[in-house]
């Protein structure tokens, strides 16, 4: 450690949720004059750091310390009034208000007990200028682009003349131009004597713009260091790798793969003109950071949103199909991320939650045969190891069983396709196992599997294929043999240019 | 998007916003402008001192009332307890004016009834975490309960010199709608005021930006309620008399008349002078529906299916853009 006296630091914390650790004994020490960076892969605990070190959040175990000093009972408005703001993902803009009113929100100069108009602008346009924000203040946020959205929030958090300044992932939406300003004036804010936490999943802009870094991987901390000891790849290094024992059945080569889904120039949502072959008897993973647009290339394939493709053959079927039910006609499944609010309907019993699609089967008016359906219930239970009363509500399931029944409620109607969105998210590994099991027992059967995943040690030790989605295109396609965490992450993260170089 | 000033200008900041806020009213203002000339082309009688006093009479309480909904919805809420607030507000004044406490003493029975109320339903939407559609639907149960208790049938009575001023042939209703507007302009400039489009449209980014979003949205129930029972008043100045169940007409009006003017349910969208265009506009269509001989039945389907229109024509251009 240095002498420098540190601003914001957090000494061991540790914080659950649920019983789920999600930090363990974590410290960082923010300095004035550095720019640190904060890596880690998607859950590794970022965001928690960050609620922790605003006040967002209160640490189980562990001290957050503002110069020095632990503060037992950190709130944002503390946060605030130490100088320290925040500039997180999701923004904190009202649309309907002008710029200087978004800016000075919650901090407004007062005369009379009325809002100063004169000294806003005055104020607002000095930290506009400083972002290269050029339109005119009175204009609403609702009418700017993202990144200029993105660059409003960033004024916002200078307007306060902030010591310590936290910016999560804030190039996320800008253009190259706005990253370039950014990064001058974090330079310029840096030289101030300000102290920045950086987070971004963009290692080329990390490795020029900051001095230290901490990597954060399953909540534990595995660096804290200077960033001239290091290279893009040690850092992906530092991220990823984790045994995976035997969580994962023995991969095995698929028999005679036959063309499942074909698409050409296919646009839906934030993909753009991509070409994907799914074929019968694989398991296609869909890897990257979150939100690139990787569910929205599962739905459009659903016909849950709206696709536009050139050319598209689903199961011999020529044309995507229109809606959800023709999906289901073609042989498509799909089984939400969110199981809570679109995967099952929780207050209702398990054995409804299975009969769901079987419902939508049925002629409208037929009689329901209750034995057949029990039956039919047993025989899912028993096949994915569903225990207990059928006729409990889904909310009394483990969140491991709740994904079971998501997944159970399908295979009467043996699909051709299924697409998964994150199944084993929040799955205890008990589970996961079983899931891995079924998934692979099922591409053996001739099944195509598309799993959309977060976790990288699932992509690598599962899937027959693999491809990595960035900025709403295809961006790597990896082959079985070319699998590997450091092989996603670095596509996910654009660094393969660095890996050339290196 | 036209630059309209440039960063030389920083200065002046005020009215440039109030001008850009604007926008989305364009067409409404218009159309209500088209209304007042039809109406004033077929009625001429809007132009004479008395004619113009009957209208903005007949307008000022759904304007008051339009009000006290649109700032709920602008927070993200509703009120269904409207129309009981009104009527309430009605049967306290004609109790309270003839009585020892007199006309000063009324109004301010009124007024902090309507503010106490509003405060208390404020408090139990916000700080319990109730939905506001059945806070206020109870509320208005229990409110136009107590209207009935204080005043079982219609009578009581307002002083005739204030009946004749509010509601004679005078042009106070325009006079008072006015002063209301500007007070809230003067609400609006306050950071409390300002406050409420964020604690609406985006809360939990308010909160992190150091906004007392509760505190802004429970004023905001307070000043709703304050102008309803203040309708009531004027309604009871209209009439003479109080009713406790005149209001009732009041909770779906002031509905129809905020989403006339373009305010959204999910909160922080939409002007206040846009619910108050909406109002005038539904107040508008009231009374050339009745000149033009409709049936009371035939003027609520009328009114239905405008309201939907109105509300479908923007949907539509926003789907086809």
């Amino acid at each position: 450690m240095t002498t420098t006296a540190t601003l914001l630091a957090a000494r061991g914390v540790s914080k659950s949720f649920f019983g789920n650790p999600v930090l363990r004994n974590v410290s960082i020490a923010l300095q004035p004059g550095r720019v640190h960076a904060l890596l880690g892969e998607n859950g590794a605990g970022k965001s928690t750091l960050i609620n922790l070190l605003s006040g967002a959040l209160r640490p189980d175990g562990g001290a957050i310390e503002v110069d020095g000093r632990p503060v037992s009972r950190m709130s944002p408005a503390h946060a605030r009034h130490a100088g320290i703001a925040v500039v997180q993902q999701e923004l904190s803009l009202t649309a309907s208000l002008s710029i200087a009113e978004n800016i000075g929100l919650g901090a407004y100069p007062k005369r009379f007990g009325l809002v100063d108009y004169t000294e806003l602008a005055a104020r607002a346009r000095a930290a506009c200028d400083l972002v290269g924000l050029r339109e005119p203040l009175s204009t609403p946020v609702g009418h700017l682009s993202l990144g200029r959205r993105q660059m409003v929030e960033i004024a916002k958090a200078l307007y306060r003349r902030p010591r310590v300044l936290i910016l999560d992932e804030p190039t996320s939406s800008l253009s190259a131009t706005e990253t370039k300003t950014l990064t001058d004036l974090l330079e310029r804010l840096r030289a101030e004597g300000i102290a920045i936490l950086y987070i971004s999943h963009r290692l080329n802009e990390v490795m020029t713009l900051c001095q230290h870094v901490t990597v954060l991987k399953d909540g534990a901390c595995t660096a804290d260091q200077s960033l001239e000891e290091t290279d893009a790849a040690g850092l992906v290094r530092l991220m990823v790798g984790r045994d995976p024992g035997d969580l994962f059945p023995r991969w095995r080569p698929s028999p005679s793969p036959a063309s499942a889904i074909s698409v050409r120039n296919f646009s839906a949502g934030l993909m753009r003109d991509v070409d994907l072959d799914i074929r019968t008897g694989e398991v296609l993973g869909i890897g990257g950071l979150v939100g690139q647009g990787q569910e929205d290339l599962l739905l459009g394939l659903y016909g849950a949103i709206p696709a536009r493709t050139a050319s598209a053959t689903v199961n011999g079927a020529s044309g995507l199909p229109g809606g959800v039910p023709s999906a289901n006609a073609l042989g498509l499944a799909y089984v939400p991320a969110d199981r809570k609010r679109e995967g099952l309907h929780l207050i209702h019993p398990i054995i409804t939650n299975m009969m769901l699609p079987a419902f939508a089967r049925l002629p409208a008016l037929k009689l329901r045969s209750r034995r057949a359906e029990r039956d039919m219930a047993r025989g899912l239970a028993a096949q994915l190891a569903i225990k207990g009363d059928l006729d409990r509500p889904a909310q009394a399931l483990s969140g491991g069983n709740q994904q079971k029944v998501a997944l159970a409620k399908w295979m009467p109607h043996d699909p051709l396709v299924l697409l998964l969105n994150d199944p084993t998210r929040g799955v205890d590994v008990e589970t996961k196992r079983e899931i891995y099991m079924m998934l692979r027992n099922l591409a053996a059967a001739g099944k195509a599997i598309v799993l959309l995943s977060s976790d990288t040690p699932e992509l690598v030790h599962l899937c027959d294929r693999v491809a990595v989605v960035r900025e709403g295109r295809i961006k790597a396609m990896l082959e079985r043999e070319a699998l590997s965490e450091e092989a996603i992450v670095s596509a996910a993260m654009g660094a393969e240019q660095q890996k050339v170089a290196a | 998007m036209s630059t309209v000033v440039s960063s030389s200008q920083a200065g002046a900041l005020y009215w440039p916003v109030q001008l850009r806020r604007n926008v989305g009213v364009r067409s409404l203002f218009a159309v209500v402008l088209a209304f007042l000339v039809a109406y004033g082309v077929l009625f001429p009688g809007l132009l004479t001192a008395s004619g113009f006093a009957k209208f903005t009479q007949s307008w000022f309480p759904l304007a008051l009332v339009a009000m006290a909904q649109a700032i709920l919805m602008l927070t993200g809420g509703i009120s269904l307890a409207i129309g009981a607030l009104v009527s309430l507000g009605a049967v306290i004044a004609a109790t309270t004016m003839i009585g020892p406490l007199g006309v000063a003493g009324g109004t301010a029975a009124v007024a902090l009834t309507g503010v106490g109320i509003g405060a208390a339903t404020g408090f139990i939407v916000v700080k319990l975490r109730l939905p506001a559609i059945v806070v206020t639907l109870a509320g208005s149960f229990i409110i136009g309960g107590a209207a009935l208790l204080i005043l079982p049938r219609p009578g009581g009575a307002i002083p005739e010199w204030l009946s004749d001023l509010l509601a004679g042939n005078t042009p106070a209703a325009f006079v008072l709608l006015v002063l209301v507007v500007l007070l809230w302009k003067l609400y609006l400039a306050t950071p409390l005021g300002l406050s409420l489009y964020a604690a609406g449209e985006n809360p939990v980014g308010a909160y992190r930006s150091g906004v007392p979003v509760d505190g802004a949205r429970i004023a905001a129930y307070a000043i709703s309620g304050l102008l309803c029972t203040g309708a009531g008043l004027f309604v009871a100045a209209q009439t003479g008399s109080g009713d406790p169940v005149i209001g009732s007409a009041f909770t779906l009006n002031s509905i129809a008349a905020a989403v006339l003017g373009g305010i959204g349910f999910l909160g922080g969208q939409g002007t206040m002078r846009g619910a108050l265009a909406g109002s005038l506009l539904l107040s508008l269509m009231i009374s050339v529906m009745f000149f033009l001989g409709f049936t009371p039945v035939a003027q609520y389907v009328a009114q239905g299916l405008i309201i939907i229109g109105a509300v479908a024509i923007p949907q539509f251009r926003k789907v086809q853009q």
